[in-house]
């Protein structure tokens, strides 16, 4: 116990630990997640509650209506290919003419209805109440900037909503509220876990990497983007770690190199490095879980 | 740091900043100091002017020949061009859609030749490295430079090289740079920061991408601001204007309005202030020699 | 978790060797916290043993942090690994506190 009475461990060792498993937004690199459900399904691991946020909303849901993660990394491959590779025709040219064509809050690049067929190839009309243990989605309010936690209805519409990057995928509308990405308000939400009485929570984030050179305006915009992105990342992520007991592992890959959305040839490599953080953090995961459940080891 | 006064520290918000003047008329009148400033984009002339020493009134008078439309009205034509054909022409980092010599005049007038050693209290002023998306913060040199650096605003104008690096808006970092005065020695910090405004409709690619960067940089705000104050040994008080009317990045006729703006927020605030400081001076002791 | 403590003039080196985390994090505390007590409240944590943080370890840390700020002194860190360096930009620690590359420009930063 220190002077000002902080204490490392909490009063939980009296009890079972909740332990939260959250996915923040992170494209394509959210791939690496289906590394680490492989190594916690391994080391029987067990998980009380599931958040997501963006692409990592896709495999919180999938873990937690109890999809076997060997399935899941069969399917990840086939479905980032549908997912960000049609582009949108009319939008596009929307984007670039707006006057003539009409400005639309719901923009989006990359074609809508092969996203929307991709939700329902994987979770069908289940729905927040069909999972095996709780779920949470986290998504943005386009008009007020608020974020907004979805945890009832479809869970297609709250996934679609989560990964509606903005320019990329249109805004999606669920109760009257337009939303998109999550990760425009909060890219790794281990508040949610927070709130929901999580003890040890594992946390898979993916910061951004810098473009290398800026030659051109959309470069710089990225470039921008991504400078503000990674700060919101890291802002949140030491609040939300200050401010409560809960032991918050990051479980950030190590990446060699930078993957845009729609470069599915990396997949297996995202995966692996997904593993390597996984393997990383277990020591000290498992000693954790062991301390909590009384054992001396 | 040691000092009986506060740390300040004024994040961005364009011609808003203005309402630090508020803020700084209301200690000067109730003879609290500040110790330290810590100035952000738009902050940052704030701070600069405070930290050198201006009153109040030549704060002001700064605040409205900078604030102006032309400033930011000439496109920098040879900018426009690289941007529509950038493998041609030859697109660097060092881009920005808005011919900066106003913008450079300006501050050359407000601020001339001084550099940091010539302020009464410690400066600092923070811009973002564009290469590493790292804050910079600036203690040393040009005053001119930093304060261009820190406003460099993504687009608008192009960015500022200082100490070797290339700096852009402080902003992108932190819009609400606490973390400074904490570092740099703050006990009682006065942190006086604006939210980015949300558009009424979004009408345009440009409008949207204002949301989108409003978004983001809010919750960054927000976020940044809650760590710091928990992170801090001492109090951080929030002074946050209530504008009844929409600002606009250039209603420089606003100001007389903010300026008052700022200072009732911070005569809200006044009460706790002066009790937190009565009891806080002297618990912050010479440490005993080593033993 | 090893800590080693030794005076210099002005200022206190504890040197910490392992991982900082929920299970080991209690006992550094209880080492700085008597040097807190006994005055000493300028201190450089030598992290260059340290191989692993955790957010519950941080956050303890924070608290002596804290402590020793109040007292008048502070805590500063020195010789940080690159993937320990990592977690404490991720959890804000070095927007929040001074950071050295050795443990002697670490102590002379505080002045005498």
């Amino acid at each position: 116990m220190s002077v000002t009475g902080e204490r490392s461990m909490g009063n939980y060792a009296k009890r079972r630990v909740r332990v939260g498993l959250v996915i923040g937004s992170g494209g394509i690199k959210c791939t690496a997640a289906v590394g680490l459900l492989k190594v916690l399904k391994r080391e029987q691991i067990p998980i009380d509650i599931a958040v997501g946020c963006s692409g990592g909303a896709i495999y919180s849901a999938l873990i937690a209506l109890g999809e076997d993660p060997a399935v899941t990394e069969a399917r990840t491959l086939v479905l980032w290919k549908d997912l960000f590779t049609k582009l949108h025709y009319r939008s596009l040219a929307r984007a670039l003419v707006p006057m003539v064509l009409g400005y639309h809050e719901q923009v989006g690049l990359v074609d809508d209805r092969r996203v929307w067929s991709a939700m329902q190839s994987l979770f069908g009309e289940q729905t927040f109440a069909d999972t095996k243990i709780p779920l949470l989605v986290a998504t943005t309010d386009f008009r007020t900037g608020d974020k907004v936690v979805l945890e009832s209805g479809r869970i297609a519409d709250a996934v679609r909503a989560s990964i509606a990057i903005p320019m990329l995928l249109r805004a999606w509308e669920v109760n009257g509220q337009l939303l998109v990405d999550g990760g425009a308000s909060n890219p790794l939400p281990i508040d949610i876990a927070i709130r929901e009485g999580c003890d040890i929570i594992l946390a898979m984030g993916f910061e951004s990497h810098m473009n290398a050179n800026v030659t051109s305006l959309v470069n710089a915009i990225g470039r921008t983007s991504t400078i503000v992105t990674n700060h919101l990342l890291r802002s949140t992520f030491a609040f939300y770690s200050v401010a409560h007991h809960a032991e918050v592992l990051p479980f950030m890959p190590a990446l060699d190199r930078r993957i845009g959305i729609t470069e599915t040839q990396h997949i297996p490599y995202l995966i692996e490095q997904g593993e390597r953080a996984a393997e990383e953090q277990l020591p000290y995961l498992k000693r954790l879980l062991a301390a909590s459940q009384g054992d001396p080891s | 740091m040691s000092g009986s006064g506060v740390a300040l520290v004024i994040g961005s918000g364009g011609v808003k900043c203005a309402a630090a003047i508020g803020l700084q008329r209301c200690l000067d009148a109730e003879q609290i100091g500040v110790d330290l400033v810590v100035g952000c984009s738009g902050g940052a002339v704030y701070a600069a002017a405070m930290a050198l020493g201006h009153d109040a009134a030549t704060a002001a008078d700064v605040t409205t020949r900078l604030w102006t439309r032309e400033v930011t009205a000439r496109p920098d034509r040879a900018a426009l061009l690289r941007m529509l054909f950038p493998r041609l022409l030859g697109f660097t980092e060092r881009f920005g859609l808005r011919d900066d010599t106003l913008i450079m005049d300006r501050l050359q007038q407000a601020f001339g030749d001084a550099t940091f050693a010539d302020c009464r209290i410690p400066l600092f002023i923070t811009a973002t490295d564009f290469h590493t998306g790292e804050q910079v913060t600036i203690n040393e040199g040009k005053i001119v430079d930093a304060v261009r650096a820190s406003i460099a605003v993504p687009f608008a104008f192009a960015p500022w090289e200082v100490n070797g690096k290339v700096c852009v808006d402080g902003f992108l970092s932190d819009p609400l740079p606490v973390g400074v005065a904490i570092r740099e020695g703050g006990h009682v910090i006065v942190a006086m920061g604006f939210e980015s405004p949300y558009q009424e409709k979004i009408t345009s690619g440009g409008r949207f991408a204002f949301q989108l960067s409003s978004i983001m940089t809010n919750n960054l705000l927000k976020a940044s601001f809650a760590f710091h104050g928990l992170a801090h040994h001492s109090e951080v008080l929030a002074v946050v204007p209530r504008f009844s009317q929409r600002i606009r990045l250039f209603d420089t006729a606003k100001v007389p309005l903010i300026i008052n703006e700022g200072e009732a927020a911070m005569r809200e605030q006044l009460p706790y202030l002066r009790r937190l400081l009565k009891a806080t001076t002297g618990t912050y002791p010479k440490p005993s020699p080593a033993t | 978790m090893q800590v080693t403590i030794v005076q210099h003039d002005h200022v206190t080196v504890v040197a910490v060797a392992g991982s900082i985390d929920a299970l080991t994090a209690d006992s550094l505390v209880a080492s700085l916290n008597d040097e807190l007590i006994a005055g000493r409240v300028r201190l450089v944590a030598d992290f260059g043993a340290v191989e692993y943080t955790s957010s519950a370890g941080l956050r303890v840390l924070l608290a002596t942090l804290k402590e020793a700020r109040q007292r008048g002194g502070d805590l500063r860190l020195a010789e940080i690994r690159p993937n320990v360096r990592h977690v404490l930009e991720l959890s804000g620690f070095t927007s929040i506190l001074k950071c050295y590359a050795d443990v002697d420009s670490a102590v002379a930063s505080f002045p005498r």
